[in-house]
């Protein structure tokens, strides 16, 4: 298990250029009067992502954390903020110029199910991309072939239509796809979050297969904390379009400064039933209020309304990330949160 | 809401001022001018000068469409170039026979179309199949042609009902009843076709939401799911086709005016057209469009009432 | 986008094919769908034929279009007019084709101004978001309210009777409806991830139209083309029979019908002959779009009648102290595979009983067949579900509806859409209550907001008084609940009734299920694909696989000492590991996938997939044996047993081996491996 330094997140580079860094990133959805009032899908973000590491980035529905992905991937402009590709601000540059200047930005998406064109055979998917690179003809589709063999599937699919193959095959393909141009960074936005267990598994072993052999970055959105503790060395906890705590994957997991990230913790369940019962007794001991109850003060914590912990500063003053027993958490009280 | 209603009503306005600029623009653009129109056949280029004159016509463009503006906006709507009768007054007693008649057909083709779709739905199978044929036949069948069908049927073989004509209601409501019903039961046959499939496709939908599933697993009882639940889940797009269906049955009457010779807004477009009358086709236009609008403005109120996701909103 | 995988119900309508390894090319018919449908042949074959018989028509036509026959005027059809003559003799044949092809091309020019001007709006519109489509859209909607005809006729009275020009100006017209149309199907085509992952690729917007939006767009374009292409056809002849065609003693199928109406009396037949072409060619219209558009094929699914089986329910139940007793369950799709074989468990009042498993394994079917509510077209096969002693099996709906609601509720996957989303949440609580529990409707108010109490909802009054779309998913999912104690069931069957929740969400719930089964001695059947659900709340588990029973017994066994292969590698391809042990390098993965109903292997339904698999597996039948307290379906249970078999994850990077189907391995061992994420 590799763990990056601590505090990596907003720390003077230590060691590697990182690939990807996202700054003080904001994504408002819509525009007029209304949206201005709204609070933003993405509030203040950042983050780095060395070479050959793994960020999972964590959080409920509303966190913002696909929201970070399309901005990333420029599939959603940001409303401030920049975003760097090997040192090269790429905020405001559009998918076409993106292309043309660094090829090295891929994605694979949830769904495996939309993610592929039900009109267009594996080949003529995965040649796409080669083509813009300007490969041609037989060499573009010997490249396809390999693509395909990497993540596990024979060559000869890419004379097929995606309606044949299995959730997971798709899903392969879909990585086969965001690889075959060998990207540094990939942005995965939950690509197991649809597929059954076992299958679930085939996918997570294969990514992480793939990481090693070719040193890739991965930005891994996830909603599922076991998924992201699997893959990722750092993780990001987001809530409703902030940070809440960032850090190494083990610290953020078992040693957490942050009473929201301890309620998600708490909340996924072990397959152990003597160990999930613990569990359960310590989750309902925290204290933690019910979601969606009522809508946090926009100057503050976004957790107030639900944080066992909250006092009168919470709701006035919106916590800056510091530095506490190895994460940075974004909480007055990090040092009285309860450990699980 | 009233924010909503203010911006359809601006919307509204707006479209009818569009219809203006559209007719007046192909008025213009056309070669024919109102003074040869006025003057009548055979007169001499000097007389369609002088008649052209007389009504403005030699004004710059701009003018003369303030000045149609500005005439519409008091509600005058001049007087036609070839009998020179008041506009106003004509559209005045014509828009009841037009309005009576796509009204009824309206609600006509509502019922049984209606009941037809929800009987496809419901029962499923041969029955829909048949239905569904039958709504597809009655869809393509051109409207006059089935007027004369009904015409043939019902007046020549049957003698129930008198082949043309119109009865005012203020002379006799049973004449005007029967007067109209051919005219009505012509345009019925297609509106009822199109209702019948957009409820048949809306209570299928229905029947088959998840929250279908959750009333059936109470123990509901089957017609409630059915006329209660379902059947007001399939009420807000056959709501929306009604509001569509009364929009073309009030355009379509043109037709069915000519094929029975009733004196309505369509007998006097078509007259107009023919005779390049274009004051009369101008306050045609404008009021065919204001009825239109105002059945939008009224359909989106009632599908906000209907669906709470909009009247929430 | 929902998180959850995908339902049992998916894999009966046979959406998706999985099968491993890859499948064989599927040859692509170059028939397109619609000409495989009776419809499609007709509407495009007589379109064809009009349209070829109206272009040649000068050069095959018996008579010339003004050739007047003055001594067979009116005439019926006969040898020398096939379809008769008119007023002045001509030749009705020679008149009807030769008038055809003005309609036809004109509505072909309306056609390709409608779609010249509407497709491209629509595709810039999706493109482009929010602002273009408002600005483009209220143009749009302007052009909708115009009364059409009779703007046309304002047309005609300004230009003249020119047809060609007016029938473009009505495609100019048109073209709103054309944008419209195409707009939603564009905005929902630009949705799919495979654009955005077009777009990622650097795919510039004109090719990503051409490739991506456009082909998913043009079965709903020609569908519409196809309706639209009638409605032309119905417009130019209702101008000309206005008058408004070409002029005598050029023919034309609104004026022949006009002529037609003034000869009622003294000639009837002369309305038959040119109504019936001009109808029989927009029907054709309308049954190719039909029959692009695929209608007419769900249609005939429902009337297969219902298998009734007669339940074999004399035994008495096994446990005396269950309530609920299932036995050698089957569910069949009529006339089609099995969907889940031989299920038998049991359940005591105050439990909570797990089906846990993969998609189409058969355990929402399990659920589900508990309240006679499988999907149409799907139904019990066999076996008996003994409830309290009744049989539920072979129950009418009538029969079932008194025990659904009031004895056996259920929740579902889908909070959001389980709700009426037309009526409040006080009208869809307030009405089975007043139904099942016999009160007024002023009390069964207070019983309401009572309800929304117990299931933890503070601001009852408020929540009784909004929609469905103003929930949000918990809520939503607890409204459910409350609406499924309305009859004070004692059993209550939830379908995933926390996949599409977020975590903390889903704990919460998970805690309410619980107090209600501590407080009210509810039973629950819970359907999970959760092994993590089913340790926090179940206290028996049915471990189910391709239709049939795997494991079962209770919760802490089976999850913490796995007998069957199956559950073993469930347990060991899950990622969720409790704080402080050490995460694994690789998961447990099992190769291929669950096969698809109806091409279940004879032997052990699992084989295929297991490494512990041997010849004998492969003989049938492995029948259900007892196991400790459960019951395991494998015939090597005990030699798996004693030598602490676990099912561990593979070295690293030995993932990236083609996935081919694997053959049961005679060689596999059974030695323990001191492999991270052993469970032993």
């Amino acid at each position: 298990m590799t763990t990056a330094p601590v505090g990596a997140t907003t720390l003077p580079a230590v060691a590697p250029a990182p690939v990807l860094e996202v700054r003080d990133l904001v994504v408002r959805y819509g525009s007029g009067r209304k949206a201005r009032n709204a609070p933003p899908a993405v509030d203040g973000v950042s983050f780095d992502i060395a070479p050959g590491e793994t960020l999972g980035v964590v959080g409920e529905s509303g966190s913002g954390k696909s929201t970070i992905g399309k901005a990333v991937l420029g599939l959603q402009p940001p409303s401030a903020g920049t975003i760097r590709l090997h040192g090269q601000d790429i905020t405001s540059m559009s998918l076409k110029q993106r292309s043309r200047l660094v090829a090295d930005l891929r994605v694979v998406f949830q769904d495996p199910y939309s993610s592929l064109n039900p009109a267009r055979t594996i080949g003529q998917t995965l040649v796409e991309p080669l083509r813009l690179m300007g490969l041609r003809g037989a060499e573009a589709l010997q490249k396809a072939r390999a693509g395909l063999e990497s993540v596990g599937l024979p060559g000869d699919a890419v004379d097929r239509y995606p309606a044949q193959f299995s959730g997971g095959q798709r899903q392969r393909i879909a990585i086969a796809r965001a690889l075959v141009c060998d990207p540094k960074v990939v942005v995965l936005d939950e690509p197991v979050s649809a597929l059954d267990l076992s299958t679930q598994a085939q996918v997570l072993n294969l990514l992480a297969d793939l990481r090693d052999q070719r040193g890739l970055a991965f930005m891994f959105i996830a909603h599922d904390l076991g998924v992201v503790r699997f893959l990722a060395q750092r993780s990001l906890v987001l809530y409703r379009g902030q940070v809440m705590e960032t850090g190494p994957v083990e610290s953020v997991n078992s040693r957490s400064r942050h009473p929201y990230t301890v309620a998600l913790t708490a909340a996924a369940p072990v397959p152990r039933p003597a160990e999930q019962a613990a569990r359960r007794a310590a989750r309902e001991a925290l204290g933690v209020g019910t979601a969606g109850a009522a809508q946090p003060a926009a100057t503050g914590c976004p957790f107030v309304p639900r944080c066992p912990l909250a006092t009168d500063v919470c709701v006035e003053q919106r916590p800056p990330l510091r530095l506490v027993d190895g994460t940075l958490t974004a909480c007055h009280h990090a040092e009285r949160v309860p450990a699980l | 809401m009233l924010a909503y209603v203010a911006r359809r009503l601006a919307l509204a306005v707006g479209t009818v001022f569009a219809a203006v600029l559209i007719t007046f623009l192909l008025v213009h653009a056309g070669q024919g001018s109102p003074g040869a129109v006025k003057a009548g056949a055979g007169a001499s280029a000097a007389e369609i000068a002088q008649a052209n004159h007389e009504l403005g016509w030699d004004r710059a463009l701009w003018v003369q469409f303030a000045d149609t503006i500005g005439h519409l906006i008091r509600l005058d709507f001049g007087t036609s170039l070839i009998d020179g009768r008041d506009l106003g007054h004509d559209l005045f007693t014509r828009l009841p026979v037009t309005g009576s008649i796509a009204l009824l057909a309206t609600l006509l083709s509502g019922v049984v179309g209606v009941v037809l779709g929800v009987t496809a739905a419901v029962r499923g199978g041969r029955v829909a199949q048949s239905i569904n044929s039958g709504a597809g036949v009655a869809l393509s069948l051109p409207a006059f042609w089935v007027g004369i069908l009904f015409v043939y049927v019902l007046s020549l073989q049957l003698g129930w009902l008198p082949a043309t004509g119109y009865v005012p209601f203020a002379d006799d409501p049973v004449g005007w009843i029967t007067s109209l019903l051919i005219p009505i039961l012509t345009l019925a046959v297609g509106g009822a076709a199109m209702i019948a499939r957009t409820a048949a496709v809306g209570m299928r939908e229905a029947l088959q939401q998840e929250h279908i599933r959750t009333l059936r697993a109470m123990g509901t009882p089957t017609w409630r799911i059915r006329y209660v639940h379902a059947l007001r889940y399939a009420s807000v797009p056959v709501v929306s086709v009604l509001g569509i269906q009364f929009i073309a049955l009030f355009g379509g009457s043109v037709i069915i005016e000519n094929l029975f010779a009733l004196p309505g807004l369509g007998q006097t477009s078509q007259i107009a057209a023919a005779g390049h009358d274009f004051p009369a086709l101008i306050s045609v236009v404008v009021v065919a469009t204001a009825v239109v609008v105002l059945t939008n403005l009224l359909l989106d109120l009632v599908v906000a009432a209907l669906d709470p996701k909009v009247r929430t909103a | 986008m929902s998180v959850q995988p995908v339902t049992d119900v998916s894999s009966v309508a046979g959406s998706e094919v999985a099968t491993e390894p890859v499948p064989p090319v599927a040859r692509r018919s170059r028939v397109p769908g619609f000409l495989r449908r009776p419809g499609g042949v007709f509407g495009a074959a007589w379109l064809a034929f009009v349209l070829a018989a109206s272009v040649t028509a000068s050069l095959w036509r018996p008579y010339e279009v003004d050739q007047q026959d003055l001594a067979n005027r009116l005439a019926l059809p006969s040898g020398t007019h096939w379809l008769g003559t008119d007023a002045l003799g001509r030749d009705i044949l020679s008149r009807i084709f030769t008038a055809g092809s003005l309609p036809l091309l004109a509505s072909v020019l309306m056609l390709v101004v409608a779609f010249g001007l509407g497709l491209p709006l629509a595709l810039v519109a999706a493109e482009r978001g929010r602002r273009v489509e408002g600005v483009i859209s209220r143009v749009t909607e302007t052009l909708m309210a115009l009364p059409l005809i009779i703007l046309l006729l304002a047309v005609i009275g300004a230009i003249g009777n020119k047809l060609y020009a007016v029938m473009a100006i009505l495609g100019v017209l048109i073209s709103a409806a054309v944008y419209r149309v195409l707009l939603g199907v564009a905005k929902s085509v630009r949705q799919r991830l495979y654009v955005d992952a077009a777009r990622v690729n650097g795919l510039g917007s004109l090719r990503v139209n051409l490739l991506h939006v456009l082909p998913s767009m043009a079965r709903v374009a020609a569908v519409q083309a196809a309706q639209l292409f009638g409605i032309g056809l119905l417009m130019v002849a209702g101008l000309a029979f206005l008058g408004f065609g070409p002029g005598e003693p050029q023919p034309s199928w609104g004026f022949m019908i006009q002529d037609a109406s003034t000869h009622i009396y003294d000639a009837p037949w002369l309305m038959v002959p040119t109504g019936l072409i001009l109808a029989i060619t927009v029907v054709a219209a309308n049954e190719l779009a039909d029959a692009i558009a695929g209608k007419g094929k769900d249609e005939k699914r429902r009337p297969l009648r219902r298998r009734r089986v007669v339940a074999s329910s004399e035994a008495p139940p096994a446990d005396p102290t269950a309530v609920l007793e299932v036995r050698d369950l089957c569910v069949a799709v009529d006339d089609g595979p099995q969907l889940v074989t031989g299920v038998s468990f049991s359940l005591r009042a105050g439990q909570v009983l797990g089906l846990v498993g993969e998609s189409g394994c058969g355990k929402t079917m399990t659920a589900r067949s508990l309240l006679g509510l499988l999907p149409g077209g799907v139904s019990v096969s066999g076996g008996s579900i003994l409830w309290q002693g009744r049989e539920l099996v072979g129950m009418s709906d009538p029969q079932l509806n008194a025990v659904r609601g009031r004895e056996i509720a259920m929740i579902s996957q889908e909070p959001m859409v389980a709700l009426d989303p037309m009526f409040s949440i006080a009208y869809q609580l307030i009405q089975p209550i007043r139904r099942l529990r016999g009160v007024g409707r002023a009390e069964a108010r207070t019983i309401a907001a009572e309800l929304l109490g117990q299931v933890g909802i503070v601001d009852a009054q408020r929540v009784l008084s909004s929609y469905p779309h103003q929930l949000s998913g918990g809520m939503a999912q607890r409204v459910c609940i409350a609406l499924a104690l309305t009859g004070e069931p004692e059993l209550l069957v939830a379908d995933e009734p926390t996949t599409a929740l977020d975590v903390t969400v889903q704990a919460e719930i998970l805690s309410l299920l619980r107090s209600l089964v501590r407080d009210t001695g509810l039973s629950v059947v819970i359907v999970s694909h959760d092994l993590g659900v089913v340790a926090d709340i179940c206290d028996e588990v049915v471990v189910m696989y391709a239709g049939e029973v795997a494991e079962s017994g209770t919760a802490a066994a089976v999850l913490d000492d796995p007998a069957h292969p199956y559950t073993m590698a469930l347990l060991g391809a899950n990622p969720h590991v409790p704080e402080g042990e050490p995460v694994p390098l690789r998961l447990a993965s099992i190769p291929g996938t669950v096969p698809p109903p109806g091409s279940w292997p004879t032997g052990c339904r699992f084989a295929t997939r297991c490494r512990f698999a041997r010849e004998q597996c492969t003989v049938p039948f492995v029948s259900l044996a007892a196991h400790g307290d459960g019951s395991v379906r494998c015939i090597r249970v005990e030699e798996l047993a004693r030598h602490h078999a676990t099912w561990d994850a593979e070295a690293v990077g030995a993932e990236t081996a083609p996935d081919a189907m694997p053959d049961a391995r005679p060689d596999a061992t059974v030695e323990p491996a001191p492999t991270a994420g052993a469970l032993s």
